[in-house]
């Protein structure tokens, strides 16, 4: 199964529904998008992400030096 | 005294009991429903709170909206429903000034919050009915929670526990993502533990009572605790507490529905978001802080609580309107008495208008300069407008009428580039770096040149006699 947002193939289930078998969620192990099988991901162009792209992403907040 | 409750079932009993709750039984999709009855209801005048009983392949209920109207804000205060919003205002005010009420720790025992644990096996999706909040969500994010966090150089220093709302994006069954951004206090907390390669202790809680979950989307002081402010909110009654399981310094409130325990992951930055956020446009991807949840207590059948943000207005524009208002009002006008009302309510404040009767030329302006450089100001206000002591901040009609009459752009807008910003205003470039832009619209005063003074226009006598007249032939036609 391919992640709708990095194509990684690196996805599983995350969980199953708590209450009958109605549902999935699956989870992507590079970029950590997750989606219900119930829904249809439509991921924006300006939304999908490489794994290039994720080491260039900003980070929140800054890590700081060690003491 | 007024009412006061001490948790969220019982304001979502008040809210019910005066129309402004509706219940949804039949089973909805967790997608798009949820969201979209959030949007839905915040859009609607007197919107009421949305409570979901049937969630596809869930076992809990999830209410939504529980903020987000002028009416159940002023029901939150205990408050008639009908009062209008700068009345709610000068209550906040008044009520503000009895800080610091301490809160009561209560035991364990009476604290509902703990009826039932979950150590093993984590899974959020269990206890939370999570949903995809708006289509281009990242994942199923939890908008509405109360995250607790100690300084690690001062754990036993209640003043500097910090109570703070926080985007949090479910990653796994018991791991999230939480967005700490460097000017929040958490963010501080973080960066002391992280020196030392620490996790930092945090517990969430979720389903609060509405002046707790008011009180941690309050700009405060870093030393400030936000239950002391409850209890003043509260018009004096204290609100009850209890030691987190595990975590004993971090205090969380005894009526939550659910309480998250777990740690903040030290060192470590995982892809996060995109999120729509409440400037209207969503934040893309970044790199953020991740939370291991190690504990789950939670009461019986618990009831989940979340937000729509989207488009203004949305339930977080109500939520952060006046709780943004008065902290800026109540620091502004320590150094400037003459300040009357402070509208703080335009995108958490990066749209704020002031009302002032400044005493000589340049008075207004500085006031202006002095709301940039407040703790929430100064990386969020970004459009400041100035109008005379007369004018209703609250009162978008007469603001304009301010902007349009008092205002020379020359010599009364002035602009201060290169200063901070809010990282999520999608204008500011880069991100964080901002210009601010101050508007005087008040009327000149001395030693600055009034060349044009102007008998402003009064009302006719009689105005008021014939406003009651011509209210009571309305009513008098409608009844026929």
């Amino acid at each position: 199964m391919k992640c709708p947002r990095c194509d990684s193939e690196q996805t599983r289930t995350m969980v199953k529904s708590p209450v009958g078998d109605v549902w999935e969620v699956y989870v992507c192990e590079v970029c950590w998008y997750s989606w219900r099988s119930t829904e249809t991901p439509v991921v924006l162009e300006k939304f999908k992400l490489t794994p290039e792209k994720i080491t260039e992403l900003g980070v929140i907040p800054p890590i700081p030096p060690l003491d | 005294m007024a009412k006061v409750y001490k948790d969220l079932r019982e304001f979502l009993t008040t809210l019910e009991e005066q129309g402004q709750l509706v219940r949804i039984k039949d089973e909805v999709n967790p997608e798009p429903d949820i969201g979209a009855a959030g949007r839905a209801a915040s859009s609607m005048p007197n919107g009421p709170a949305v409570l979901f009983e049937n969630i596809k392949g869930y076992k809990g209920s999830v209410v939504t909206n529980v903020h987000g109207s002028w009416q159940n804000h002023a029901l939150m205060m205990g408050m008639d429903k009908d009062t209008p919003t700068k009345e709610q205002f000068e209550e906040l005010n008044a009520r503000w000034d009895k800080y610091p009420v301490p809160p009561n720790v209560v035991s364990r025992e009476e604290a509902p919050c703990k009826e039932n644990v979950i150590t093993e096996d984590i899974n959020l999706f269990e206890v939370l009915p999570l949903y995809r909040i708006n289509e281009q969500d990242g994942g199923f994010f939890i908008s509405k929670a109360s995250v607790i966090s100690g300084d690690p150089e001062a754990l036993d220093d209640f003043g500097r526990q910090n109570v703070g709302t926080y985007r949090i994006q479910v990653k796994d069954k018991d791991r999230i993502g939480i967005q700490a951004l460097p000017m929040h206090d958490i963010a501080v907390q973080l960066a002391k533990a992280e020196r030392k390669n620490e996790p930092l202790p945090v517990a969430i809680a979720l389903g609060n009572s509405p002046l707790v979950t008011f009180m941690a989307s309050t700009p405060v002081g870093y030393s400030q605790n936000e239950y002391e402010f409850v209890g003043a909110l509260q018009d004096g009654v204290a609100t009850d507490i209890v030691p987190a399981d595990t975590a004993p310094h971090l205090l969380v409130p005894a009526g939550a529905e659910v309480v998250l325990e777990g740690y903040i992951i030290p060192r470590v930055r995982v892809c996060e978001g995109p999120f729509g956020e409440f400037p209207g446009s969503y934040s893309g991807s970044r790199l953020q802080c991740e939370i291991q949840i190690t504990r789950i207590t939670h009461r019986t059948d618990p009831i989940f609580e979340n937000l729509y943000l989207g488009m203004p207005w949305t339930e977080i524009d109500y939520l952060m309107a006046l709780n943004t208002s008065v902290p800026l009002y109540k620091q502004l006008k320590e150094g400037f008495p003459e300040v009357k009302a402070v509208n703080a309510m335009y995108t958490h404040g990066i749209g704020t208008i002031v009302s002032i009767k400044p005493r000589y030329g340049g008075h207004a302006k500085g006031a202006a300069m002095r709301l940039l450089s407040t703790p929430h100001g100064m990386p969020y206000a970004k459009i400041v407008i100035m109008v005379d002591d007369f004018v209703d901040p609250f009162n978008l009609e007469q603001v304009m009428w301010a902007l349009t009459t008092r205002v020379l752009p020359h010599k009364d807008v002035t602009m201060i580039e290169n200063a901070a910003g809010m990282p999520l205003d999608p204008s500011s470039y880069p991100a964080g770096m901002t210009t601010k832009l101050i508007i005087d619209a008040t009327t000149p005063v001395a030693p600055e040149p009034n060349p044009r003074p102007v008998e402003l226009l009064k009302d006719p006598v009689g105005t008021a006699k014939y406003t009651e007249i011509i209210k009571g032939l309305i009513q008098a036609a409608e009844e026929e």
